[in-house]
């Protein structure tokens, strides 16, 4: 895998983005949606210290929060390959975390944590500690079992399981994890901005969308994509430089011990008391009023023995109604859209020089910024919400899809080489089975991811459905209305995320067996 | 030798002494800490306070005032609740809907005599009256929906014939020829049409019937109970603020800009918003009784429009009792 560095592709990828960019402004023109890169160029050459200051701001925040939210995922893996009983429940409760919306924990953090950048740095960590959590999880469990055979053979346990085989099999994973974390982690410092921070890039954004003033919001989205765009490559070449062993075939015998029907009820029943304990508990915090902090009982009197409980799920089930039917196009569109991209990108390898950076920067620049021009080219109507949803969500796929292809194994390889097999060939028997476990840990991480993008774009371009009543509940003080919706978000997160995993453990069952074991 | 010999402990006390200066000023005033959250991000809209703060008017009288800024992810009611923030600058609609749900909040001053809610449209295609809104697409929030519908009541129109079109908060869908007109604030996207050069026409809602204070100050019963001196002395700064505002609006926006350096304002802007605020904040009233005041007949034509709205509320909600004190 010697490949020669050449300068020639990555820069006319630069150059080819730079004179679309500008193409694009050209066209445009007028219609206050894009500045060209002259004009961007011109406003950072006039601001640099404003600039700076939001940027030093934002990006500390940012590392603060990717530090902490990757490091727990690293230990939540770790005590749960330690502990395999408690996998279930960490990832169980993993999810439910991962899947409140920012529009109910924003405000909650603002009050326990005051003002400075606690709230921050707690979003940025959010946003990102689950994407780095699944594929870790993943990784841990690529390992040919006879290495594992040979732990035990000596006596050893789990730690040293974990130490000497299992933390070296993940570290492809954790790359992948890391690279879809940086510009999460970007994007959720500044949508973290949005519940009263003083300064950085997040404040600046909301302030010159309101001021139609287009370089300066250009100006701030080119930065925050430069800044991801740095931070992925660096993470890539750490990974280049870290990763030279080549991957193991990995043979596993399939271990598949039937479940007990009792065991199978057993499992979502404690993460279920678990979350209700943890729910009740957070809202017993002190500072927690009960005007805002909601707990499980009230909702459930909102939704049963309260004067308009009828009215509250009438409104809530049309919500989920107007929220279903953008969803599920929108999960696969963007689960498609990913794989297919890291297929073409294996394939076609130049390609990512063009492809790469506006992948990024779709995951770094706030939606804000980005939707009008998606909504120009696409309408409000379902095309304009289902492909927002799209460009949300497949950029974790299509990292864990190229990481997940890196892994194919050396030695098969060879032997497709020996035969002069060609690279179609190669994809169709040796990559795609090998990026199997890769993708599925996608398409699960990728549930709750899309389910919140829908409920952003709702509440920003649409206007219907779970996000837009979820604003409008916490606009009008309805707490209620805000959390039941943020249950309902949650269980069908929860409910979506366990038939993924199903089709999953069938899939793997037969291509990847190591994974299908605890 | 006559330079000073500088010692560890030397410089410790000097450092001791450099970290206890404020706390010595602190104590000579024995200032009230207490919080004011804003409904916004800093900008010109609440100038009065900053003048308030910059003149040293509350430290006057005995509160040391931290200013929280709000954002589109910041509720104000949620931190005046728990007890974090002393006063928060909400509206009547907001204040009613809170206080339906078990918050119990007072209006105890309005800034905003008239509602800032326009329709803004561009001047070669203008809306200058409710009835002009039949058949025209207007962008806005659907969460305003119930607004655009008390107005249509309140003037005879039929709501069924405006197309809504739900969009972000900003001027672009206007200006690209997406909407006909825009539900916004006359204090904001207007002024940003403006100073990129663009005419826009605004139609006031309050000037068609839309009687709705904003920019109101709320506090607790818990507060208007105990802390009282409190709520009187946090008023006071903000009456003297808001008069020094109004006699020179083009300061209190340089004042802004100087003060929030890394909040991205420009002063032009800022000038034109401070102007463009002002027939909003002070009328008639205001100059007869004082900053921030509210009439028994302003309060009923409030209780109107708020059961529009789908808000029941009584007179109760406002609390007159810190202004007298105040003002008297």
């Amino acid at each position: 895998m010697m490949r020669v560095a050449s300068v020639g592709p990555p820069l006319l990828g630069g150059v080819l983005l730079i004179m679309g960019w500008g193409a694009l402004a050209a066209v445009l023109r007028g219609g206050h949606l894009v500045a060209g890169p002259a004009e961007v160029a011109g406003w950072i050459a006039a601001n640099p210290g404003l600039l700076g200051r939001a940027l030093g701001k934002t990006l500390t925040n940012a590392t603060l929060g990717f530090l902490a939210g990757n490091l727990v995922a690293i230990a939540l893996a770790g005590v749960a390959m330690i502990w395999p009983r408690l996998l279930n429940l960490i990832s169980g409760l993993a999810l439910v975390v991962f899947c409140l919306p920012l529009i109910a924990t924003g405000p909650i953090l603002r009050v326990l944590m005051g003002p400075g950048d606690g709230p921050q740095i707690v979003l940025a960590a959010l946003a990102v500690y689950y994407t780095t959590l699944i594929p870790l999880l993943t990784g841990l469990r690529a390992t040919p079992a006879v290495w594992l055979d040979l732990v035990h053979s000596y006596g050893r346990g789990r730690w040293s399981e974990l130490i000497h085989v299992r933390a070296r099999a993940a570290l492809p994973y954790l790359f992948a994890g890391l690279q879809i974390a940086a510009p999460a982690a970007f994007l959720g410092a500044m949508v973290g901005e949005f519940t009263g921070a003083e300064q950085g890039m997040g404040v600046l954004t909301i302030r010159f969308m309101r001021a139609l003033d287009v370089p300066a919001l250009w100006a701030i989205a080119v930065v925050a994509a430069a800044v991801s765009m740095v931070v992925y490559g660096a993470i890539g070449a750490v990974a280049r430089m870290v990763l030279h062993d080549r991957p193991p075939v990995i043979l596993s015998p399939p271990r598949g011990k039937p479940v007990s029907g009792l065991s199978r009820l057993f499992q979502p029943a404690l993460l279920i008391a678990a979350v209700l304990v943890l729910w009740w508990a957070g809202m017993a915090l002190p500072g927690m009023n009960p005007f805002f902090a909601k707990s499980p009982q009230d909702v459930l009197a909102a939704l049963t023995t309260a004067p308009q409980a009828a009215a509250t799920r009438d409104t809530l089930w049309t919500a989920l109604t107007e929220t279903a039917v953008f969803l599920l196009p929108g999960y696969v569109a963007g689960l498609m859209l990913g794989a297919g991209l890291a297929i073409a990108l294996v394939l076609v390898p130049n390609l990512s020089t063009l492809v790469m950076p506006i992948a990024v920067a779709l995951r770094s620049v706030p939606i804000v910024t980005t939707a009008p021009l998606i909504v120009l080219f696409l309408g409000r109507g379902a095309l304009g919400t289902i492909s927002l949803v799209a460009a949300m969500v497949f950029f974790p796929t299509l990292v864990a899809c190229l990481h997940g292809m890196r892994q194919a194994p050396g030695q098969i390889l060879d032997v497709f080489h020996i035969y002069a097999a060609g690279r179609l060939r190669q994809m169709a028997h040796i990559r795609i089975p090998a990026m199997l476990p890769a993708f599925f840990a996608a398409a699960r991480m990728s549930v709750p991811a899309a389910i919140l993008a829908v409920t952003v774009v709702e509440w920003l371009t649409t206007g219907r459905g779970l996000g837009s009543l979820m604003a409008l509940s916490a606009s009008v003080s309805d707490y209620n209305m805000l959390w039941a919706a943020v249950a309902v978000v949650t269980t069908i997160s929860a409910l979506c995320y366990a038939g993924v995993a199903a089709i999953e453990r069938r899939i793997l069952f037969v291509y990847a067996p190591e994974q299908v074991r605890p | 030798m006559s330079c000073p010999i500088l010692t560890r402990r030397g410089m410790l006390t000097a450092a001791a002494g450099a970290a206890m200066l404020p706390f010595a000023r602190q104590a000579a005033h024995a200032a009230t800490p207490v919080s004011l959250q804003l409904s916004w991000l800093h900008s010109v809209q609440f100038a009065g306070s900053y003048l308030a703060q910059k003149n040293g008017w509350w430290q006057d009288a005995g509160l040391d005032v931290s200013l929280l800024q709000g954002g589109p992810n910041a509720p104000v009611e949620p931190p005046v609740v728990s007890g974090s923030a002393l006063v928060g600058i909400s509206a009547a609609d907001y204040t009613a809907a809170a206080v339906a749900q078990g918050a119990k909040f007072k209006i105890i001053g309005v800034a905003m005599q008239k509602n800032p809610f326009a329709i803004a449209s561009l001047s070669g295609n203008p809306v200058t009256s409710p009835a002009e809104l039949v058949g025209r697409k207007i962008g806005m929030a659907l969460a305003n929906t119930p607004v655009l519908q008390a107005l249509c009541i309140l003037n005879d129109v039929d709501f069924d014939a405006i197309e809504i079109v739900p969009t972000q908060y900003s001027a672009q869908p206007l200006v690209s020829g997406e909407v006909d007109c825009l539900l916004c604030w006359e204090t904001d996207l207007p002024v940003a049409m403006a100073i990129n050069g663009i005419e826009a026409r605004t139609m006031l809602m309050a000037d068609h019937g839309y009687a709705v204070h904003s920019q109101t100050y709320i506090a607790t019963e818990d507060s208007l109970r105990d802390r009282r001196a409190e709520l009187v002395a946090l008023m006071s700064g903000e009456l003297r603020g808001w008069q020094a505002y109004q006699t020179d609006t083009d300061a209190a926006a340089e004042l802004t800009v100087q003060m929030f350096p890394d909040a991205g304002l420009d002063l032009a802007t800022q000038k034109l918003q401070a102007e463009r605020q002002v027939p909003l904040m002070f009328s008639d009233l205001t100059a007869q009784r004082g900053f921030g005041w509210f009439s028994d007949d302003s309060v009923q034509a409030n209780i109107k429009t708020l059961a529009l709205l789908g808000r029941e509320v009584t007179p109760d909600l406002w609390d007159r009792s810190i202004l007298e004190e105040v003002h008297g």
